[in-house]
């Protein structure tokens, strides 16, 4: 009876639940969500985003953005979270674009060729999305300062889980255990820690910056590949040690 | 057995004459109005004033007496009733707005137009910001309302500032539903800021907005709204019905203009339906198209007017 009394207060509420607008997974059988951004907001964002590079990630910018889309100053109050915008436009399309990068994900082989691996597509898609910041890397610590206000926090580490997800789906990651999530967050952290080396990177061509990604990346596969280890050894020794008690009679 | 017949013969009566669906507030004379010989006949268009139903020509005059008795206590009452936090929620409003801002050096300024600003309280706000702020010396502002004592009242005001009979500062006694002196698309901010409860065809005075703003053009409301939290909404509800028109009473010495005042913030569409009445007018909407401030108690709207793709 009281359930009965109660479920038809709870149908509205569940209706009132907007559908999300990032999917946390990938579908094959689905086409996907239209994205945080309305057509609109998009032009207008695109249209800011030549002017970073000079103006960096300023009202400026935004203002420049509107009258090259055919909007005017005032039209900058479609963005409730001003600037920031920019900012989750840039981290949005470039996560997107992760996609497009054909010679990557499927490379054109030739004879006797071996089919490159899982990890070096993980680390080639990092390298272009560290790319994708080259035009305006003199201008990404302000991007990384309004990712960091509390306010624009949750926002900025969705993007980076989604963008360490998307590069792992890209190379075709298939796994369903634990691993999973390791793979994830040290990609999350690996990919953070070099963007900020980046940002003070002034050698040709980002060499530096290339060198300090190959050895973080290193490290993950010592630091995995001893924590494996460990593991391993540690499971043998538990398993030896319970067989050793049940051989003297022991009933576990 | 006595007490059981008794208790029946209540009961029934209360099922033959059922109770009244609101039941009456402490302090307020809001069953009273409800009440009242003014009921209009059928075939009438009739809009809310207050919880009361009046015929739609008859609105205007019933707002206008309101405002005319309250223009000179008007701030002072705003103070008292909001405990001084309208003066936060301005200032917010306006510097959300962003009024002036410009990516070039010799912008001709905004053109804004401050609809029922008869005290002028946001068109003051709104060029401060657009002078001091954004250093746009060339942004100007119409302030309309349809009431002629509360203009007058905001003139007076406008001695004070640096805006006094500059070309900078401008008013017009019109109606927000039609606003037939100001051309279509010419301006970049239409506000209003505490008024639109009291219009009488909310829709048309929102088209008119469209109207007169330029392709791109803000259309920005901060009006009273719905309060999120129940246990919040309970404790203001009591506050609004009860201490509300009693401080009407004590300060400004009118009771049954600042009983409207609250009855008409409870009839104002909440939220999410005002929000759609700003995109059904055409207008595209930032974000989840609103702003709640104080809990909900004020929210701010937002709307821009689309550019036609060529």
């Amino acid at each position: 009876m009281a359930i009965r009394t109660h479920l038809p207060r709870l149908r509205p509420l569940s209706k009132r639940i907007a559908l999300p607008i990032l999917r946390p997974y990938h579908s094959y059988d689905h086409p996907p969500p239209p994205g945080p951004f309305t057509p609109t907001e998009s032009s207008i964002l695109s249209a800011a985003i030549p002017h970073i590079p000079s103006h960096g990630f300023t009202h400026t910018t935004l203002s420049l953005g509107t009258k090259d889309a055919g909007y005017i100053d005032a039209s900058t109050n479609l963005f409730p979270n001003g600037t920031f915008s920019l900012v989750h436009y840039h981290l949005y399309t470039q996560r997107l674009a992760l996609a497009k990068h054909e010679h990557i994900l499927s490379p054109a082989l030739k004879e006797r060729e071996k089919v490159p691996g899982v990890g070096w597509k993980v680390k080639a898609l990092t390298w272009e999305r560290l790319m994708a910041n080259r035009e305006i890397i003199h201008r990404w610590q302000e991007a990384l300062a309004f990712m960091a206000q509390p306010s624009h926090m949750p926002t900025a580490i969705s993007e980076l889980s989604s963008l360490s997800d998307e590069i792992w789906f890209l190379s075709g990651d298939t796994s369903v255990d634990t691993s999973w999530y390791m793979k994830r967050a040290s990609l999350s952290a690996i990919y953070a820690a070099t963007e900020l080396f980046m940002t003070t990177d002034k050698s040709p061509d980002f060499i530096d910056t290339r060198e300090f990604l190959n050895r973080r990346f290193k490290d993950v596969q010592i630091v995995g590949g001893t924590m494996g280890n460990v593991a391993q050894w540690a499971g043998f020794t538990a398993h030896a040690g319970l067989n050793v008690l049940r051989s003297k009679g022991v009933r576990i | 057995m006595a007490s059981r017949s008794v208790f029946r013969s209540l009961w029934r009566a209360s099922k033959l004459h059922p109770l009244p669906t609101r039941a009456p507030r402490c302090f307020s004379n809001s069953t009273r109005l409800a009440e009242s010989p003014t009921q209009p006949s059928n075939h009438e268009k009739t809009t809310h004033f207050g919880f009361e139903t009046v015929p739609e020509a008859e609105k205007e005059s019933r707002v206008a007496g309101v405002f005319s008795n309250v223009a000179a206590s008007y701030d002072t009452m705003n103070d008292f009733m909001s405990l001084g936090i309208h003066r936060l929620w301005k200032d917010h409003f306006v510097r959300s707005l962003n009024p002036g801002s410009s990516s070039t050096v010799d912008s001709p300024g905004w053109k804004m137009l401050d609809i029922a600003g008869g005290t002028g309280d946001i068109a003051f706000r709104l060029l401060d910001h657009a002078t001091d702020i954004n250093n746009s010396p060339s942004s100007t502002i119409i302030i309309s309302d349809i009431n002629p004592s509360m203009l007058a009242e905001g003139k007076k005001r406008s001695l004070a500032t640096s805006y006094a009979n500059s070309p900078r500062l401008s008013f017009l006694v019109a109606n927000a539903e039609d606003l037939n002196t100001i051309e279509s698309n010419s301006v970049d901010l239409y506000t209003v800021a505490f008024g639109i409860r009291n219009f009488t065809n909310k829709e048309k005075a929102l088209r008119e907005a469209y109207r007169v703003l330029k392709p791109g053009g803000v259309f920005a409301c901060l009006e009273f709204s719905g309060v999120t939290n129940s246990l919040f909404d309970a404790v203001y509800k009591r506050w609004s019905f009860s201490a509300i028109p009693l401080i009407g009473q004590l300060v400004a010495g009118d009771r049954a203009s600042y009983q409207y005042l609250v009855e008409s913030i409870e009839k104002f569409p909440k939220q999410e339906e005002f929000r759609d009445m700003i995109k059904d007018a055409g207008f595209m909407v930032p974000g989840k198209g609103w702003e709640d401030l104080t809990g909900g108690i004020a929210a701010i709207h937002k709307g821009i007017k689309p550019v036609e793709k060529p």
